[in-house]
């Protein structure tokens, strides 16, 4: 019994952070249709932020902070500059320019910091007793952040002025436009929160994964997993397929081997597909 | 108060609007009607800044809005309801109607909405619908209920009559009327005899890409004579 509450734990951790990126994911893909394969990168720059910042100032909660902002600014409005002018070009441009992105910041992030890993310790030490085994303390206070994190950012969407404008961008760019949305702030509003979910993510994760300069390439298959199941540009599905996904994994991981239980987790995502295919998903729910 | 002058478009090699100008007065509503295909929407589009390359200039009450993108015509006073997909899709009714609202900056959000729904009550029954779950009648009347609430100083609503029962065009036929009564300007495409006629002061008519001739509606007696005189240009 323990095992599976420690494992339910474990999964909302993984499934949290997961969501972070995907959520960030599905934001620029619904506003642009852009498909991010650099999003994995703002993962790990997230994470060197951090480790520099707690290195210098001993200040954890100043790295996640610095973390979001320099990654979600620098980061955000870089791809964006990248993108402009491939904006209504085809696809396949858009998506070899993030490509080509991510393996120039790649190829950065080991000039400039070498390729060891690098370990951070978690702010919080202290771990409680759960029955007969301890949990560490840090990680709940990851699931609260990121609980927290996501229900700002729907809540955003759904009531803020630039959230509004985001969803409008995202269904109907040129009405949007025709009535006084101002497109082109939208658009670098969406990369740079993008950006920021995916190196907060990449920064409260470093403790637990460490840090190095592939880290991103990791998360980004298993965020692209979940956009798709969780419907393109949907920033609520992509939430809860996150936890979906890292519960099954979590829980599946106690009697099975790890490549059983990412069969089985790939199944369900098919089984998933299957059925929001069969229903409506002509509407974008962003 | 509102004017056009020599007015391109291109759109690949092709050019579709091949120096159109025309102007609208304050208050008044104007049509522009002519066969399928001439450039009547593309025209409205290039007004309202949403095709790339154009060459004319476009002026709204001594403004020069040639210069700038969509999102600042709209905030310097003109307003866009075009023929199809004119709603955000996965928003409700009254969401559609909110955004509107928002973007006048301190308008009272409530007296928007109710203006829009005093024009077209069927709104009111659905407003916490998606709009994308309208049928394509109650579309075009959602997108034109928003645009006439934001008060624009020049409305351009493409083909609104399209498509609906007849007691729906009376309908958006008497609020354009009442729109123009309060000042508003209104460039119209459509093709329905009574709308144009009582709702319009002037039309324009227009054949492959240029305007080729001014009338009034009484001018015509009948729905055919006016369709006689668009469909024989250029014939």
């Amino acid at each position: 019994m323990d095992q599976v509450l420690l494992q339910l734990l474990n999964g909302l951790v993984v499934g949290l952070s997961l969501a972070l990126v995907a959520s960030g994911l599905a934001l620029i893909f619904g506003v642009l249709d852009i498909v991010n394969f650099a999003q994995g990168d703002f993962f790990m720059l997230g994470g060197y932020v951090l480790w520099f910042t707690v290195d210098r100032t001993g200040n954890f909660l100043l790295g996640v902070v610095l973390a979001a902002v320099v990654v979600g600014v620098a980061g955000g409005l870089t791809l964006l500059a990248f993108l402009w002018p491939l904006l209504d070009r085809p696809h396949a441009l858009v998506i070899l320019a993030t490509l080509g992105l991510s393996l120039i910041v790649q190829q950065e992030a080991t000039n400039l910091f070498g390729g060891a890993t690098r370990l951070v310790q978690p702010p919080i030490a202290a771990q409680i007793p759960l029955g007969s085994v301890r949990y560490p303390v840090y990680n709940l206070a990851i699931i609260a952040a990121g609980a927290l994190i996501l229900a700002a950012g729907y809540l955003f969407l759904r009531y803020a002025k630039y959230g509004i404008w985001i969803r409008a961008v995202a269904q109907n760019r040129s009405m949007a436009a025709a009535m006084g949305v101002p497109v082109p702030r939208v658009y670098a509003l969406a990369f740079i929160a993008s950006a920021a979910l995916a190196a907060v993510a990449g920064s409260l994760l470093a403790p637990i994964v460490a840090v190095y300069p592939t880290v991103g390439n990791d998360v980004i298959l298993n965020a692209f997993i979940i956009v798709v199941a969780g419907g393109m540009g949907n920033f609520r599905g992509a939430a809860v397929v996150s936890i979906l996904l890292g519960e099954v994994q979590a829980l599946g991981s106690i009697h099975l081997r790890p490549v059983t239980v990412q069969i089985i987790a790939l199944g369900l995502v098919i089984l998933l597909l299957i059925v929001r295919s069969r229903r409506q998903s002509a509407l974008v729910r962003l | 108060m509102f004017e056009v002058k020599a007015l391109h478009v291109y759109y690949g090699k092709s050019h579709i609007v091949q120096g159109v100008s025309l102007q609208v007065g304050r208050g008044e509503a104007v049509g522009l009607v002519g066969r399928n295909g001439v450039g009547k929407t593309t025209t409205l589009k290039a007004i309202m800044g949403l095709v790339r390359r154009t060459e004319g200039r476009v002026l709204l009450g001594g403004t020069d809005l040639t210069r700038l993108p969509a999102h600042l015509r709209a905030r310097r006073g003109l307003g866009y309801v075009p023929e199809e997909r004119a709603v955000f899709p996965a928003m409700t009714v009254e969401e559609n109607l909110r955004i509107g609202a928002l973007l006048l900056g301190n308008v009272d959000q409530g007296r928007f909405l109710e203006t829009a729904y005093r024009l077209f009550p069927i709104l009111k029954e659905r407003r916490l619908q998606p709009a994308g779950t309208l049928s394509g009648g109650q579309q075009k009347m959602l997108a034109l209920a928003r645009g006439l609430a934001a008060r624009p100083t020049l409305l351009l609503v493409d083909e609104p009559s399209e498509g609906l029962m007849p007691l729906n065009v009376e309908l958006i036929t008497e609020a354009l009327v009442q729109a123009t009564g309060e000042g508003m300007g209104v460039l119209v495409v459509d093709a329905s005899f009574d709308l144009l006629r009582r709702a319009c002061s002037r039309l324009y008519v227009m054949d492959r890409g240029v305007i080729v001739g001014t009338y009034r509606p009484d001018e015509f007696r009948s729905p055919d004579e006016l369709a006689a005189t668009y469909l024989g240009v250029g014939a």
